[in-house]
């Protein structure tokens, strides 16, 4: 199915910036944000920035692939958790061998929905194994 | 709840046999299991014709579906609407017809459920399923038919140390129910190993986890008990619904099928149950539902399946003597209505699959999604 | 040096890498395409870099950008321009650098544009951001080079044409990383490497991409710096020259007078391959993981068609608490993955024929 141009391009910013929402009323944060808070029906709600890095709770292998996505088959999903915020996105960067229940990820932008030559690539959010940070220069470079 | 005192029966039966029906469209499929249930209601005289579906929205669009049908049954002129709940549009038909009948508005009503699922290939059809899940999160990336209960299998597993194999058991059983039934799409038996090695669609999911897709229609007639026409099947004693959470992250326990524990509160308890349809699009579901419903402890329901205690000869509630959305089919929108038309032949002794004979009550139970909705149906014997 | 020199009042504020996680191995494209193994021996590169297929020079951008950002600890909105510069645009028309700034909160009051000039469009950018520094008109920039290069299957250029991204973000000389000393750019018209529009592959002048192109633009640009400046090649710590393989940025940092010793830590190249607007920029980021106050570095980008430019920048004392603040260029190399060639044709998209961004 054809991606609306609009329906994408107006939720791309807390897509493109994992921007979640924060409730005035009752103080819980969901992403992507609502137009009022799932938790207790406010919509006095704010913006916040999630962290980057989250724990992964669950995931799966997806080879029932919906739509044009062969080449990005399987297409590997997981319910990551942020200090307590939970969010489904697709995982990347990762072989199935990889994959287990508590590795930490992290978000980077890559392409969500690219269904034909001519249309428009949507962008957002997706969640890859974090990388090791800060271990230095010159090392590592090797076959494996 | 409806505090008329207008009782409403279910006097006639239609159902067509889930399949690919690439011959039929809509409009079949819809004509042959109304006329079905027209039939052994004994009168094509309705005021309403309701229509659930869902998905044969995106397969093959057309709106303002249910004027559309009424019109080749032939019925000119009468009443139509058309209802849409995603997976539970079944359920969401009989609470307004029943919300109809108890206000006089309406004193016999045709509610067809009816669904494609075979107009495009795989690929553009799991797109069109994923819109049943939250379009805005998780929905926006490409999670198929199956990735939310994947994700909530795998947390189902690892949470409560429930092995793959007992797993299994769920959809052995539908399938060995669904043998008997005459309009089940898969009416063969499957062992709980091959269930385990089959082809995986969403890991932990395998191909024998998950419902087919296939075509089909379900039709029943429900009436006035004041002013009955034809011969009760059933009563419905009530249906109520509730809404929840649009995701299952969102929930506290994201195996927390809130939206089923809203609903059931609002029946305000459950009596004793002698025969169950639950919602088991995939087995996840089916087994959270029997938890969320009291009939097994958290953790514990997968067990108590593999030991047979739902089963015809177990000490439990008969479970989905139908087979299930597993193996008799889930054509979305209509499922809700082939429980309806299974449950009430039970109970009216007409029911030629799966039963122990001696159900006085039946409940229907439909989620859409991991519970964006929850509906529960209560049905009971006509005595005499 | 008598009279300052605009570029002195600037310096790099932040800079990030990019590189994606699969390795294409140089043997096995020999392997299939039946090249004996001089043919890649000599390229001195071992494998390249080869990105998933949910990335393009966009996302790359990015998340290079966003590295960029960890380091110079600016507030996003205060940059006021970001130069893509790319050769394999995901669009032919519209930009990528309003994504990339939207993406890193950079947007809406700023200057966005995607630059073209080969492997020097990104290095471009650079020079421009310098200038719109220097000149007052805004107290930051981003310059941004990130291929997901193309190359014909079975063409030589599928040895080294690789893919990566890196950023830089341009700001005042105070409490930048690494200052811009003087900075020069050479160009003539020379043909050595097109693409014409429409056109999936480029093409190239194989031989005539030596000394007429890459050789003497280069030359020509950190030889004349060099006598304006007063340097001699021995002043540097460090010296980077663009990279489209292993080989010729050796070559021509020794007929420059430059050792090994100075052009190895920058030489990024036998690694991962060509990633063509990050090639040398690459080079620079992997120098300033490492570098050390008061080191002086070359580097020397070029592109086909053709041009180079010279920077010479001075480290200073604010590069030691950035270098941690992000990934470093090594990082992203230990996260590799080796695939073999027919995952690569999928991943590339080439096996499908679609056009590829
Ligand atoms: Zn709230």
């Amino acid at each position: 199915m054809t991606r609306s141009l609009p329906v994408w391009w107006r939720r791309r910013i807390p897509r493109y910036r994992l921007i979640g929402a924060r409730c005035k009323e009752c103080g819980k944060i969901h992403y992507p944000p609502r137009t009022s808070c799932p938790y207790c029906g406010s919509n006095s709600l704010e913006e916040v920035q999630l962290p980057r890095r989250g724990i992964l709770e669950s995931y799966s292998v997806i080879y029932s692939v919906p739509g044009d996505n062969r080449l990005n088959a399987p297409i590997i999903v997981g319910l990551v958790n942020i200090n307590g915020v939970r969010i489904v996105a697709e995982l990347t960067d990762v072989l199935p061998g990889e994959l287990s229940t508590g590795l930490e990820v992290e978000a980077v932008v890559r392409k969500i929905s690219e269904t034909s030559d001519t249309g428009i690539i949507t962008y957002g959010v997706k969640f890859r194994p974090v990388l090791g940070a800060g271990s230095g220069a010159g090392q590592d470079t090797g076959e494996a | 709840m409806n505090d008329s005192m207008v009782k409403v029966y279910i006097t006639g039966t239609g159902a067509v046999k889930i399949a690919r029906h690439y011959p039929l469209g809509v409009r079949d499929l819809a004509f042959q299991a109304g006329k079905q249930a027209l039939a052994e209601s004994g009168s094509d005289n309705v005021d309403f014709v309701i229509v659930a579906s869902s998905l044969s929205y995106l397969q093959a669009p057309q709106l303002d579906l249910a004027s559309y049908i009424a019109s080749s049954l032939g019925l000119h002129g009468v009443r139509a609407l058309s209802v849409e709940a995603g997976e539970s549009s079944g359920l969401a038909a009989l609470e307004t017809a029943v919300s109809l009948i108890k206000s006089q508005e309406a004193s016999r009503v045709l509610l067809i459920g009816v669904d494609k699922m075979t107009e495009h290939p795989s690929g553009p059809t799991y797109v069109m399923l994923q819109a049943l899940y939250d379009t805005e999160s998780d929905a926006y990336y490409n999670i198929g038919h199956a990735g939310i209960a994947a994700l909530l299998m795998r947390l189902y597993m690892e949470k409560y140390e429930v092995d793959r194999l007992t797993l299994a058991y769920w959809p052995a059983m539908m399938h060995m129910h669904a043998k008997n039934n005459p309009h089940a799409m898969l009416p063969f038996a499957v062992a709980p190993e091959k269930v385990m090695t089959a082809m995986p669609i969403a890991e932990p999911i395998t191909l024998l986890d998950a419902y087919p897709l296939g075509d089909g229609a379900a039709a029943i007639v429900l009436e006035n008990g004041d002013e009955l026409e034809g011969r009760p099947l059933a009563e419905i004693e009530s249906v109520i619904s509730a809404t929840g959470m649009p995701s299952p992250a969102l929930r506290e326990d994201p195996l927390d099928l809130e939206s089923l524990r809203t609903a059931l509160g609002r029946l305000g308890g459950l009596e004793k149950i002698d025969v169950i349809e639950l919602h088991d699009s995939f087995s996840i579901y089916g087994l959270l539902e029997l938890e969320t419903l009291g009939l097994a402890e958290k953790g514990e329901s997968a067990k108590l399946v593999a030991e047979g205690y739902f089963s015809a000869e177990g000490e439990g509630p008969l479970v989905n003597p139908s087979g299930g959305l597993k193996a008799r089919g889930h054509p979305i929108g209509a499922t809700d209505v082939y429980k309806l038309v299974e449950v009430s032949r039970i109970l009216a002794g007409t029911w030629q699959g799966v039963k122990r004979g001696d159900e006085e009550t039946g409940m229907i139970v439909s989620i859409n999604a991991a519970g964006s909705s929850s509906r529960i149906a209560l049905l009971r014997k006509v005595k005499g | 040096m008598t009279q300052e020199r605009p570029e002195s009042r600037t310096g790099i504020h932040g800079w990030g890498a990019y590189v994606p996680r699969w390795r294409l191995p140089m043997e096995e494209i020999a392997r299939v395409w039946g090249w004996p193994p001089h043919q890649y021996k000599g390229l001195n590169v071992k494998e390249k870099s080869v990105d998933s297929p949910d990335e393009d020079s966009t996302t790359m951008a990015i998340e290079a950008g966003y590295n960029a950002l960890l380091r110079a600890k600016v507030d996003p909105s205060e940059i006021k321009a970001v130069f893509f510069g790319s050769e394999s645009k995901p669009y032919a028309v519209k930009p990528s650098a309003t994504i990339v700034a939207e993406a890193l909160g950079i947007t809406p009051v700023t200057m966005a544009s995607d630059l073209e000039f080969a492997c020097r469009a990104g290095s471009e950018g650079l020079r421009a951001s310098i200038g719109l520094v220097s000149s007052g008109m805004m107290k930051y920039a981003m310059a941004i080079g990130s291929d997901t290069a193309q190359a014909e299957p079975g063409d030589v250029l599928e040895f080294t044409a690789s893919s990566g991204a890196v950023a830089f973000i341009v700001g005042p000389r105070e409490g930048a990383a690494a200052v811009f000393e003087a900075t020069y750019t050479y160009v003539t018209d020379t043909p050595d490497f097109w693409r014409r529009a429409l056109k999936p592959y480029p093409r190239h002048g194989e031989g005539f991409t030596g000394e007429p192109a890459y050789f003497h633009h280069i030359m020509s640009s950190v030889k004349n710096l060099l006598e304006e400046t007063g340097y001699k090649p021995s002043d540097f710590k460090y010296a980077v020259f663009h990279q489209p393989n292993g080989k010729f940025p050796v070559r021509v940092g020794k007929r420059l007078g430059f050792t090994m010793e100075q052009i190895e830590p920058g030489l990024v190249t036998p690694f991962i391959g060509n990633t063509y607007n990050a090639s040398a920029l690459l080079g620079l980021a992997r120098v300033l993981d490492r570098a050390d106050p008061g080191d002086l570095i070359l580097v020397a980008p070029f592109g086909s068609g053709a041009g180079s430019d010279t920077y010479i920048l001075r480290v200073t004392e604010a590069v030691k608490e950035k270098q941690g603040l992000a990934p470093r260029f090594d990082d992203y190399l230990a996260r590799r993955k080796t695939i073999d060639y027919a995952l690569y044709t999928r991943y590339r998209k080439i096996l499908t024929m679609l056009p590829r961004g």
